[in-house]
């Protein structure tokens, strides 16, 4: 008997020896492994490693709400009537948040990949094919991968979050009814997610001229990037104001396709509110309207770019206008940097993290986090005081300088190992001296530039002006020490010219590391500030820091100075550590 | 002077190049030949230094380059084979960026990359980013850098890959200007008629074996033949009149079997 995945063999391997199904593969697996010209190298992942990746975030929630819907946890709360629906509502919002911002975020990252591009248009045009084939088979791969993405996100939640709730119950009906609304309201909310970025792409390629679409893409993307980091900060909020809103949806929830598709589930469990009922009824014409858009507009930007390649590939370098050069800031560099290597690569990662569109993105994704944690803070600042004033120094206003500054520099730190153009890194194996690397001096000096003025500029005459001048130097004091702190330690043993060197690999200490990322934004985003604002009632108080200041600084300098030459050596390329070294004393 | 002594590089346990030695003296423009996978690219890089031989050292004025790298790169300029830049640096901040790496002066460097670009034709493009330059202009970037810190070595590999005919002639001239002005020029090519006119001597490679090094005029005369013809003779154990009338055959061979 022939199984169903069988037919599905023969099915493909039918289809793909037709000039069709070849296009769909090769347009899927470009999408999947990079288009453009300039950085795919970079972040090349293989299918299976990506598709692994997209479904981890899904798999590990459900697994930690088991405590929260445990019976015996239940038990040992002495919580005894558990209305279960109720208590997932904020856990299937959350899981439609992140359904969504995954696939967003995967749409936004093979950005320039969904549409052909001039390499598809050199090989593809040139053969007996008709271009609406080519047409047609893109959009297929494009369908293909939204379904794929979206059944990948939201495999593992599917089965499990259903599995974990519907645990209380005993009930098999239960849990059917429970994981096929969740599958609707999540696979439903990923297709959306998806074609609205797909839609806008499409309309800025359908309405821009190329030069202006290049231009205006990367902005495009930052900004779907912050939203989609905004919508994963609701999570947290969203749910409870929902549940408790009477009369008509509030207008904020229009703006959240989120609440939408929340209402459209707790619509189908008949648990919805008014407001919910109002947002469920959306749900299905805006899905329709946005994959109508999508169409079309991909229909239009096709003709209008594609068609029109062999245009632009007989472009020539277009003269700029004079940008301001780096050699009129030379004299102020030649202060700040000591070597001809940290001016000339000052002004490499400066350029890179200015112009590289990967690299521009992550960090667009953090400052967005940043923002968002930010306004979060000031808000709850300005709620529990009655005055600018008081606000200015509750533990929330005085933390926004450290919530920014942390992220900002584990972004850079994080940025600094996302490859650029790795062939092109021969120029600087070739120059540098790997024995006497800067690497470090240099990274530190770039986030140091960056961030310095950027934190003395607003903090000091902010809290000049609300609090006195004491108050504002100690508070920018605080933070410009701790920005420097923070900087030395996360440098320790870099060795590294930023963007040079391959992907660092996943070690067995790479989870710990997150965790200390995560204890670290504790104490230094939240415990700080906490103890900042008692101390500044009272600045000598503040004289209690200098023992960890001390420490802070001498521990990185210490591991520093005790590591080995081998380890101090500038590398271009990450070696696995092997269990058994070769001498290879044959050769 | 430059040399490569006994040479040999293995990647894993394959042989890329094999106990080569040679000499490069100042004034002497070496070209060197060979086919696909004989050696040249390896060769290149381990004269650069971007590679560690195996076994055998490259001396520059007697000392093993490998001791003290960063001095000997002082002295280098090197175009390699294919033009890799950051395709979101313009042409002018590369080469800035070159030349303060090199740590050449900021009122030298400003002045020499503006001639050098005006003289490359490239001045007018000077603000573009590489990414939007064809492979010729790519190339005439990777020239200019190496050449403008004034090195005493320059290795060239494959030149005049994309070049228009008047910049290839340009740097056709510059390699036997480098030469005559007492330069060590080491230049790698597949095109027989360059090496055979800018080069004083030609090293031919094989499998990773110097099959055949003397002065150019010396190498044409062991057959009595052009260079092209002793090359062929040394390289190739192809008969290539009949491997190209075996393509014609094979390309045919679908109308022959219709027509059948």
């Amino acid at each position: 008997m022939t199984s169903p995945f069988e037919i599905a063999g023969h099915w493909w391997n039918f289809y793909r020896q037709r000039p069709f199904g070849r296009l769909v593969e090769l347009f899927i697996a470009r999408i999947f492994r990079g288009g453009g010209d300039a950085d795919a190298e970079g972040l090349d992942l293989g299918i299976g490693l990506v598709l692994t990746v997209l479904a981890m975030p899904g798999g590990f929630v459900s697994l930690l709400l088991l405590d929260k819907y445990g019976t015996f946890a239940q038990w040992l709360r002495g919580l005894k009537p558990f209305d279960v629906l109720q208590a997932a509502l904020p856990d299937e919002y959350f899981f439609i948040v992140l359904s969504m911002v995954v696939t967003g975020a995967v749409a936004v990252w093979r950005w320039d990949a969904i549409f052909p591009d001039r390499r598809d248009y050199i090989n593809l045009v040139p053969l007996p094919i008709a271009t609406k084939t080519i047409f047609s088979a893109n959009l297929v791969a494009v369908v293909f991968l939204a379904g794929l993405v979206s059944l990948d996100v939201n495999a593992v939640s599917c089965i499990l979050f259903p599995a974990v709730v519907a645990a209380t119950q005993m009930k098999f009906l239960f849990f059917v009814k429970f994981a096929a609304i969740h599958a609707v309201g999540v696979l439903l909310s990923s297709f959306f997610s998806f074609f609205a970025v797909f839609s806008l792409l499409g309309l800025l390629m359908a309405l821009l001229p190329p030069s202006a679409f290049r231009r205006v893409s990367a902005y495009a993307r930052g900004i779907v990037v912050v939203y989609l980091v905004t919508l994963l900060c609701t999570t947290a909020a969203v749910p409870s104001l929902l549940r408790h809103a009477t009369g008509p949806a509030p207008g904020w929830t229009f703006l959240l396709p989120s609440c939408w598709f929340l209402g459209l589930c707790q619509w189908m469990r008949g648990r919805a509110t008014p407001a919910m009922v109002e947002l469920a009824k959306l749900t299905l014409p805006l899905l329709l309207a946005v994959i109508a858009v999508a169409f079309c507009v991909y229909v239009a930007g096709y003709r209008r770019h594609f068609i029109r390649i062999a245009e632009l590939t007989e472009t020539i370098a277009e003269p700029r206008r004079n940008p301001t050069s780096h050699l009129r800031l030379r004299p102020l560099l030649s202060r700040l940097l000591r070597t001809p290597f940290q001016i000339a690569c000052f002004a490499f990662v400066w350029k890179t993290l200015r112009r590289s569109e990967t690299h521009r993105l992550v960090l667009t994704a953090v400052a967005g986090l940043g923002l968002v944690l930010s306004s979060q803070a000031l808000m709850n600042a300005m709620d529990d005081a009655p005055s600018a004033r008081q606000a200015a120094l509750s533990p929330d206003a005085l933390s926004i300088p450290f919530i920014l500054t942390f992220l900002i520099i584990v972004g850079l730190r994080v940025v600094f190992e996302i490859p650029v153009e790795l062939r092109a890194n021969w120029i600087f194996q070739l120059m540098l001296d790997p024995n006497q690397p800067e690497c470090e001096a240099l990274a530190r000096n770039v986030i140091l530039i960056f961030l310095l003025p950027c934190i003395f500029v607003p903090a000091f005459p902010l809290y000049a002006y609300l609090e006195g001048f004491t108050v504002a130097a100690l508070h920018t004091l605080l933070v410009i020490t701790w920005t420097v702190l923070l900087t030395n330690i996360l440098l320790v043993r870099f060795r590294k010219l930023p963007f040079t060197c391959t992907l660092p690999l996943f070690k067995q200490h790479s989870i710990v590391i997150l965790i200390s990322f995560v204890f670290g934004f504790l104490i230094y985003a939240l415990s700080t500030p906490e103890f900042e604002s008692s101390a500044l009632q009272q600045p000598l108080r503040m004289l209690t820091l200098v023992p960890v200041v001390i420490a802070a600084w001498l521990i990185p300098h210490y591991l520093e100075k005790n590591t080995p030459d081998i380890d101090r050596k500038l590398i271009f390329e990450e070696s696995p550590s092997r269990t058994i070294e070769l001498l290879q004393l044959g050769d | 002077m430059l040399e490569a002594v006994h040479l040999t590089k293995r990647y894993a346990s394959l042989p890329a190049v094999q106990d080569l030695s040679f000499s490069l003296r100042p004034g002497q423009v070496l070209g060197c030949l060979g086919p696909n996978g004989s050696g040249k690219s390896t060769t290149v890089k381990m004269l650069s230094g971007l590679l560690q031989p195996t076994r055998g050292t490259v001396q520059f004025d007697g000392h093993n380059i490998q001791d003290d790298l960063t001095a000997y790169r002082k002295h280098l300029g090197y175009v390699p084979e294919e033009a890799h830049l950051y395709p979101y640096l313009s042409g002018w901040e590369y080469l800035e960026m070159i030349g303060t790496l090199r740590g050449m002066p900021d009122f030298e460097l400003a002045k020499k990359i503006d001639s050098l670009l005006e003289l490359f034709s490239l001045h007018p493009h000077r603000h573009a980013t590489i990414g939007t330059y064809s492979k010729g202009m790519r190339q005439r970037i990777l020239l200019i850098a190496a050449i403008m810190h004034n090195p005493d070595i320059f290795i060239f590999d494959e030149p005049l890959s994309g070049l228009d005919v008047t910049s290839a002639l340009i740097i056709k001239n510059l390699v036997q200007a480098l030469g005559l002005s007492g330069k060590l020029v080491f230049y790698c090519s597949h095109v027989l008629e360059v090496v055979e006119k800018i080069c004083s001597d030609v090293l031919i490679l094989r499998k990773g074996v110097v099959i055949a090094q003397d002065s150019v005029a010396n190498i044409g005369q062991i057959l009595g033949q052009s260079l092209e013809n002793t090359f062929l003779h040394l390289v190739d154990e192809v008969d290539t009149v009949t491997v190209a009338r075996d393509i014609v055959d094979v390309i045919s061979m679908r109308s022959r079997l219709s027509a059948a």
